[in-house]
């Protein structure tokens, strides 16, 4: 009796082994998931919990993150994309990515989805989701850019943080009285990434400048005088000592590293560099506060950029990466990331949605993002010049100030004569 | 055995070399004839050659590596040398000090080279901060954001780098030297100098041609360093050839431009491998 137990035991651990042994065998898609910002530990906690969530809901889908540094997440995706490799599910500058064909139009699913779905974004944030009438990608999140201060430093300074500056010669005012021994009023930036381009273009538009002509056909920087007085302005900053030194090596990271560290005492950056300093200096938590950038027209708009979820062109799983960007699109993930990395939600059913509007500074972000013009700029060739061709003539400019116009004025040849060859 | 057998043997090497060599270069070389734009393909003929060639950009980069490799070759060599020198000299800790002093190679360039981006960081870095504890600078140095300190700094990572595979060769060198002729030396009253110049040196000399070709070889054409520190700034004063190759493939997504200027760089890497080529044969006659 015991002997046939024991048998029928073993047998049903066999059926068992080899059901389970099926199972595994079942063929699980794995999708590969590559953006910018996957190795910033602000999002992390998220991100890992999306995942996470995703694949509970998706049994037969993995999500595999692709980790690589900010500054060479583009130059890794164009060489997979090349060898026809490239991740699943990318953030990439759309219009770019597109008119190289490294993208997937993504008409079919967005058009199967109900009408609620759609309505969540607004026709002018989906037109910069566009390239050639086809839709490309899914807006996730976005950053508006302003001026972000240290409230301790400007009360020691003995300025009014009630009262920021408005205009050029405020910000300048105040600039030479946050300028201190080892201390400064901020960071120029000059490092070979197009944070460099965001922040200058920020400078050109407050001044009432254009650094392209409205069809993208010609480059502006010099022939326009307003925006040749604002680079100006922008870069005096670090040739009068105002500004941290080193700028034709200073990003997005030694930017915040700097203002973390309180070397410098504002930086133009979007609600996620609060995050970003918060998280390598807990001690500056509370401490900023956000105001618009000075500007000297009334109404200049302000830079924002919209990251978009896209399915690269080389993707075999196309419906389950479409799964995963929807999942991913989600109002519960859109305030997560807004309040935990400080990413600005881009759904229309969140404005007033009471978690955001429980945070003040992400509310003043949005209020300031309401004038506020689309990033990356919408040309084939932008990847290439925004971190290019217009940080090269920064880096110049602010090795040999004396010739910036002359810098510049090349950099509009150079462009619109590269503008034009696509 | 039929003759034929010699080929079918040979085949797999012959294979094997196709795959890895031949087929890549003649994919750089089909490519630097087209006009690549993402995914898509239009024949150019040598139009990217010409534009090369009639590029400023490629002309201040053959320039940048000039100096790159030249200052970085000299480097190596004098310092690889003496190192080999010392360590040949060393009668105690002598394996210790030879692994000690490889180090640097054995790291690999892209991670030395992240260690000295952070040493050379104006604000936190740890160079800065003992040059002003010792009172040498009063303020921070932007060591990679001047285009003058910048060359200096990626040619001193790459010193760092290089100077143990000379020095490992070098006392290769001097292993092999007899003794009896420096006693020959020293028994008609040499002295160091006279025993390096007249006995060491003339010995070394095929060596350090090869070590100096070599040398050449691998730092025109070498990438990592200045990859990470750099990327070819400040306003193109780090932009090697290699560096020039990367940013205008991947960053500027022009690859048939970038495989122009790899083409074009082979043929420069090219002639120092036939230099190298040549010296071997010269010394192989003169042997026999």
């Amino acid at each position: 009796m015991r002997t046939r137990l024991g048998v029928r035991r073993v047998l049903a651990a066999i059926v068992a082994a080899a059901a389970s042994g099926t199972a595994l065998a079942d063929p699980q898609i794995v999708l590969q998931w590559q953006t910018a910002n996957l190795t910033e530990s602000q999002y992390e906690p998220i991100w890992r919990k999306t995942i996470a969530e995703f694949e509970a809901a998706h049994p037969g889908i993995k999500i595999e993150p692709v980790l690589v540094a900010r500054k060479d997440h583009w130059t890794k995706f164009v060489a997979a994309a090349q060898a026809r490799k490239a991740p699943c599910i990318v953030s990439v500058d759309l219009t770019t990515a597109a008119y190289n064909g490294y993208l997937m139009p993504l008409d079919t699913y967005w058009n199967a989805e109900p009408a609620s779905f759609r309505k969540a974004w607004s026709e002018d944030m989906l037109k910069a989701m566009r390239w050639k009438g086809r839709l490309y990608g899914l807006p996730i999140w976005g950053g508006t850019y302003a001026e972000i201060y240290n409230r301790d430093l400007v009360t020691k300074a003995g300025l009014d943080p009630s009262k920021p500056p408005k205009t050029f010669d405020d910000y300048m005012t105040w600039a030479k009285k946050l300028t201190g021994d080892d201390h400064w009023a901020t960071a120029v930036l000059g490092g070979k990434t197009d944070t460099t381009t965001r922040v200058l273009l920020t400078w050109i538009w407050a001044n009432g400048g254009e650094a392209f002509n409205a069809d993208m056909t010609e480059a502006t920087f010099a022939k326009n005088p307003k925006s040749l007085a604002a680079i100006k302005a922008y870069l005096s900053l670090a040739k009068n000592g105002l500004a941290a030194p080193a700028p034709t090596t200073t990003n997005y990271l030694e930017q915040t590293n700097l203002y973390a560290q309180a070397k410098i005492a504002t930086m133009r950056n979007a609600y996620w560099a609060i995050a970003k300093v918060v998280g390598d200096n807990p001690s500056m938590n509370g401490k900023s506060f956000v105001a618009p950038i000075p500007a000297n027209v009334p109404n200049a708009p302000t830079l924002a950029t919209v990251t978009a979820s896209s399915i690269s062109a080389s993707c075999t799983h196309p419906e389950e990466a479409w799964k995963f960007i929807k999942f991913d699109a989600d109002r519960k993930w859109s305030i997560e990331r807004a309040k935990v990395a400080n990413w600005m939600p881009l759904r229309n059913d969140l404005a007033d949605d009471p978690a955001i509007k429980s945070d003040p500074m992400l509310e003043q972000f949005v209020k300031i993002g309401q004038n506020a013009r689309s990033y990356p700029l919408p040309h084939p060739l932008w990847a290439d010049i925004a971190s290019n061709d217009i940080v090269d003539a920064v880096q110049k400019a602010l090795l040999a100030p004396d010739k910036t116009d002359d810098i510049f004025r090349e950099l509009d040849t150079k462009l619109t004569k590269k503008l034009k060859d696509i | 055995m039929p003759r034929r057998y010699g080929y079918f043997f040979l085949a797999p090497v012959v294979l094997f070399l196709g795959a890895v060599i031949v087929l890549p270069l003649a994919h750089a070389f089909w490519t630097s004839l087209h006009r690549v734009r993402g995914l898509s393909t239009t024949f150019v003929g040598l139009a990217n050659y010409v534009r090369a060639l009639t590029d400023d950009a490629f002309w201040h980069s053959l320039g940048v590596s000039v100096v790159f490799t030249a200052s970085s070759v000299a480097l190596h060599l004098v310092l690889g040398l003496a190192l080999a020198l010392l360590l040949d000299q060393l009668r105690f800790a002598r394996t210790a000090m030879r692994i000690a002093f490889l180090t640097p190679w054995m790291v690999a360039p892209a991670v030395g080279a992240t260690i000295w981006l952070w040493l050379l960081e104006p604000q936190f870095g740890v160079v800065n901060w003992l040059l002003r504890a010792v009172h040498v600078v009063n303020a921070p140095v932007a060591w990679l954001g001047e285009p003058g300190t910048a060359l200096g700094a990626v040619i001193g990572v790459d010193v760092w780098r290089g100077v143990p595979f000379v020095m490992l060769l070098m006392l290769a060198g001097l292993q092999t030297i007899p003794a009896e002729q420096y006693e020959a030396a020293a028994m008609d009253g040499a002295g160091a100098w006279q025993r390096f110049r007249h006995v060491t040196w003339p010995n070394l000399r095929y060596l350090t041609v090869v070590a100096t070709t070599l040398d050449v070889i691998n730092t025109i054409r070498h990438y990592d360093i200045i990859g990470v520190m750099t990327a070819g700034g400040p306003a193109g004063a780090t932009e090697t050839l290699p560096v020039l190759l990367y940013n205008t493939a991947f960053r500027a997504n022009r690859f048939g431009d970038a495989a122009a200027v790899g083409v074009l760089l082979l043929l420069v890497v090219l002639a120092f491998a036939a230099v190298y080529v040549k010296v071997a044969r010269l010394d192989r006659i003169e042997r026999t």
